[in-house]
């Protein structure tokens, strides 16, 4: 195993800080996938061709189709028609026939799908809580134009690190801290998303990511800390103020509108009155 | 133990469409669908081997996702399908490709303009 350097994680990061990503990483939606019907092979036993999930959120549609491949071929089609599958032109339609997004993290598309769906409707219609949110597998065909991606775990893992890049420009108006991070690392976010792998992921993000310890690091006043305490001679090994979440450009932020546009623009970490 | 835990309700609190609060809601969220008519200029430039552009100042519509400026740009370069284009911003990133250009251009344009990169191969990838 490679060995790290020290792991801001394990020694920066307070525990509140931690078990929050820990809270949004263990996140999970339930899906109940259904190949279309019209579209199941010959001989396939049908009654069986709904598979259901509780995937996590942090995760995207390209990576669960291993698994509900290895579903479909053990339990559904028969080996003729598991012969001739092409997984990579598989696509997937809400049960509304809204194409679902390669490239957006599944929880967002359960939350936008539910959130829509419930303004949309009248009260009655409002879904049940936790209900899963109905998907329907198509086999062939993909609408690559609108997908907008081609339909690939490649594809999305490079989608994927576009938005850590785009993220790291908007925190520090460069993307020195992505570009330097070393191939094995760059792979490891992604290894770490793709197998659900919390400690891997972070190891990792931990160092694009600004550090959480701003009351320590702004008292004493800059003036007194530059003087008596150099950040070079701190005995705490502090990650330097500049790495501070206070002090990023903007937050790196989104907001996705109920059937409605998606909103971005630069938000400062702090309001004009210097408050949080 | 979770006996008593209610499950999340992730849907609109039933009191606010029992009662027509939903429709203020409804009523902020559709001013957000009009689509934005103003343009913001883009400047394309080219990168490594990549041919350059007759003209690389551009307005576009800043209610244009990405997409359509990829496709302007292969339109321009006389693109087949299948040509391999990569596009960043900034020299920097490859924005998603339903980020739309007014986003792009609030948080990211330099001078008033949104720079474009575009490459025939992979870069900062």
């Amino acid at each position: 195993m490679a060995t790290y350097r020290g792991s801001p994680s394990a020694f920066s990061t307070p525990a509140s800080t931690t078990l929050f990503r820990r809270l949004t990483w263990e996140g999970t939606v339930p899906l109940e996938i259904r190949v279309d019907s019209k579209e199941l092979p010959a001989n396939s036993d049908r009654g069986l061709e709904t598979y259901y999930i509780q995937a996590p959120r942090v995760s995207y549609l390209p990576l669960i189709v291993p698994e509900l491949k290895r579903f479909l071929m053990d339990v559904v089609f028969d080996e003729a028609a598991g012969r001739i599958m092409k997984d990579e032109d598989w696509w997937f339609e809400s049960e509304e026939g809204s194409l679902l997004k390669w490239h957006w993290p599944l929880g967002l598309i359960y939350d936008n799908h539910t959130v829509s769906a419930s303004i949309r409707g009248t009260s009655s219609a409002l879904p049940q809580p936790l209900a899963p949110l109905r998907i329907i597998l198509h086999l062939a065909a993909p609408p690559t134009e609108k997908l907008l991606l081609a339909p690939s775990a490649e594809a999305c893992k490079q989608a994927f690190m576009g938005q850590m890049k785009e993220a790291d420009f908007l925190r520090w108006g460069n993307t020195k801290r992505m570009t330097g991070l070393r191939k094995a690392e760059q792979d490891g976010l992604w290894e770490g998303i793709k197998e659900h792998n919390f400690d891997e992921y972070w190891r990792v993000a931990s160092k694009v990511t600004p550090t959480t310890t701003p009351l320590r690091s702004q008292s004493p006043p800059p003036s007194v800390a530059m003087h008596t305490r150099p950040p070079s001679a701190d005995p705490q090994g502090a990650t330097p103020d500049r790495d501070g979440a206070m002090n990023v450009r903007s937050v790196p932020v989104r907001i996705y509108l109920p059937d409605g546009p998606v909103l971005q623009d630069l938000v400062p970490p702090l309001l004009e009155d210097g408050v949080f | 133990m979770a006996g008593n835990r209610k499950p999340y309700n992730r849907s609109l609190p039933p009191a606010w469409a029992a009662h027509g609060d939903i429709q203020e809601a409804l009523d902020a969220l559709e001013t957000y669908r009009k689509k934005d008519p103003n343009k913001v200029i883009v400047r394309f430039k080219a990168v490594g081997n990549a041919p350059i552009m007759k003209t690389n100042l551009y307005q576009i519509n800043a209610s244009n996702r990405f997409q359509a400026v990829i496709q302007f740009v292969r339109r321009q370069l006389q693109w087949k399908a299948g040509d391999p284009l990569f596009t960043y911003i900034n020299l920097a990133f490859a924005p998603a490709p339903d980020d739309t250009v007014a986003n792009l251009y609030k948080s990211f344009a330099t001078d008033g303009h949104l720079i474009v990169n575009y490459s025939t191969t992979a870069a900062w990838g």
